[in-house]
């Protein structure tokens, strides 16, 4: 039986039942969070000029010397390091450029999670495929993932370029001297700091096409 | 350059896609209440068919409840989606509206009872084509791979759990029809409806419609088979929307 105050808050819990302002408030919720996401994508391409520079420089010199690109993440990272591949490999338009991703296998991350550790996953990986002149991105929100930061290292220890992205502070990513070109989306939203860094990988794959003379469009 | 993607998704914000949004996390919120699996397929880019099932599974705001999701990255579509989604469930897909897989997933959706959401962008599906269509217009191929297609399932998967703040909203009888563009009969007010063929003798057929299995008759469409798309209305088959064959 209804009792208690229930009665001063008629749209709360069970009761509601008009659906229109609950839908203005998502679509207002919506709009605005598009507006973050944009003004924070303007704000990191603005800042993250001068790295994201170098690095597409660096890429386009180990893909010009027939270096091939190596990307791993973990979770959305890991599907937005198979994005990152995908670019490169299949893009929409210009050079096609050998790259793939150490997350795509369920066969060989779970043989080398069981065996190894999850730690492992990407550095066991960089160990059987890479060769110096090769390059390693790797992408990490929290630029925290121990995996992540092995493969780095591994990467350095092998001769590879490496780039990395992250969020919030950059982590120990940003610290990290095995990361020779390291793009921080300085955001505490998961959500937004992957966006923007599907911008930044776009942005990167864009400027390795000029650099390698093949303009999109 | 890099602009041009966020441009395009930015006019269609202000054309009405965050109330698109809207519309479609209250679907998926009352979907996933009455105890909805989200089937993500994109056949171009696998890679976002796993984004948005692993953001709904395991979110990464704390507290927020799993939500189960799978994606679905067999090249057969709709011979994977067929033997696997139940009445009620939800389909989304990523492509763009010429992907004839997805087409194929996304008309057939009405006879599996599966309520659906398109995401993509350059030019749009056919009206009706989608329960929920979330679209940036514009001829780029930059929204793939720039952000702007992951800010939009982001953005649906946190407004569908604000809707769970909401939970009078959730019943499933609140829900509209599943498609509008399938008008009823005045004369019986029976509805013409989706119905993919189970088996086929001379004049009947056993179909699979929103509502379970039915036998209809035939006769007016000529032979069908198996996998076969048909239109039912009153126990009849009125028309051929897809043979087998055709994207499945």
């Amino acid at each position: 039986m209804p009792e208690g105050t229930d009665f001063l808050y008629p749209f709360i819990e069970g009761d509601e039942r008009d659906a229109g302002s609950l839908l203005l408030d998502l679509a207002r919720s919506a709009a605005g969070k598009h507006e973050l996401s944009l003004a924070l994508r303007t704000a990191v391409m603005a800042s993250a000029g001068e790295t994201l520079a170098a690095a597409a420089e660096a890429m386009a010199e180990a893909f010009a010397a027939d270096g091939r690109l190596f990307s791993f993440g973990n979770g959305g990272s890991a599907t937005d390091a198979a994005s990152l591949a995908a670019l490169f490999a299949r893009p929409p338009s210009g050079k096609a450029l050998p790259a793939c991703c150490l997350a795509d296998d369920p066969a060989v991350l779970t043989a080398l999670a069981n065996d190894v550790g999850f730690d492992l996953v990407f550095s066991r990986q960089l160990i059987a495929h890479a060769t110096a002149g090769d390059i390693a991105v790797g992408i990490s929100t929290s630029g925290g993932s121990r995996n992540v930061l092995g493969a780095f290292a591994e990467a350095r220890r092998r001769g590879l370029v490496t780039v990395g992205l992250a969020g919030y502070d950059g982590g120990e990513m940003a610290m990290s001297a095995d990361v020779e070109h390291c793009l921080v989306v300085p955001s505490d939203s998961v959500h937004r700091v992957q966006e923007v860094q599907a911008s930044l990988a776009f942005a990167l794959w864009e400027a390795v096409q000029a650099r390698l003379g093949h303009d999109r469009g | 350059m890099a602009d041009a993607g966020a441009a395009e998704a930015r006019g269609a914000f202000g054309a009405g896609l965050e109330d698109d949004l809207a519309r479609a996390a209250l679907a998926l919120a009352r979907r996933f209440a009455g105890g909805a699996t989200l089937w993500c397929a994109a056949p171009t880019w696998p890679e976002h068919a796993r984004h948005v099932a692993v953001e709904f599974v395991h979110p990464v705001i704390m507290g927020t409840r799993a939500l189960p999701a799978v994606s679905v990255v067999d090249p057969d579509l709709v011979p994977a989606l067929r033997s696997t989604v139940r009445p009620g469930d939800l389909l989304l897909a990523v492509s763009t509206a010429d992907d004839p897989t997805v087409q194929s997933a996304m008309r057939r959706a009405g006879a599996w009872g599966v309520t659906t959401v398109w995401v993509g962008a350059g030019p749009r599906p056919q009206p009706g084509a989608a329960d929920h269509v979330l679209w940036i217009d514009g001829a780029s191929a930059a929204p793939a791979h720039d952000g702007s297609i992951v800010r939009l399932y982001h953005l649906l998967w946190e407004l569908t759990h604000v809707c769970f703040e909401h939970p009078g909203l959730l019943t499933i009888e609140q829900d509209g029809p599943l498609c509008d563009a399938v008008p009823g009969c005045i004369t019986c007010s029976d509805e013409g409806r989706v119905a993919e063929v189970l088996e086929a003798s001379a004049d009947m057929a056993e179909v699979r419609t929103a509502g379970g299995s039915e036998t209809v008759d035939t006769l007016a469409v000529g032979e069908v088979r198996a996998g076969d798309l048909l239109l039912v209305h009153a126990g009849t088959a009125i028309a051929v929307l897809e043979r087998t064959g055709a994207g499945a």
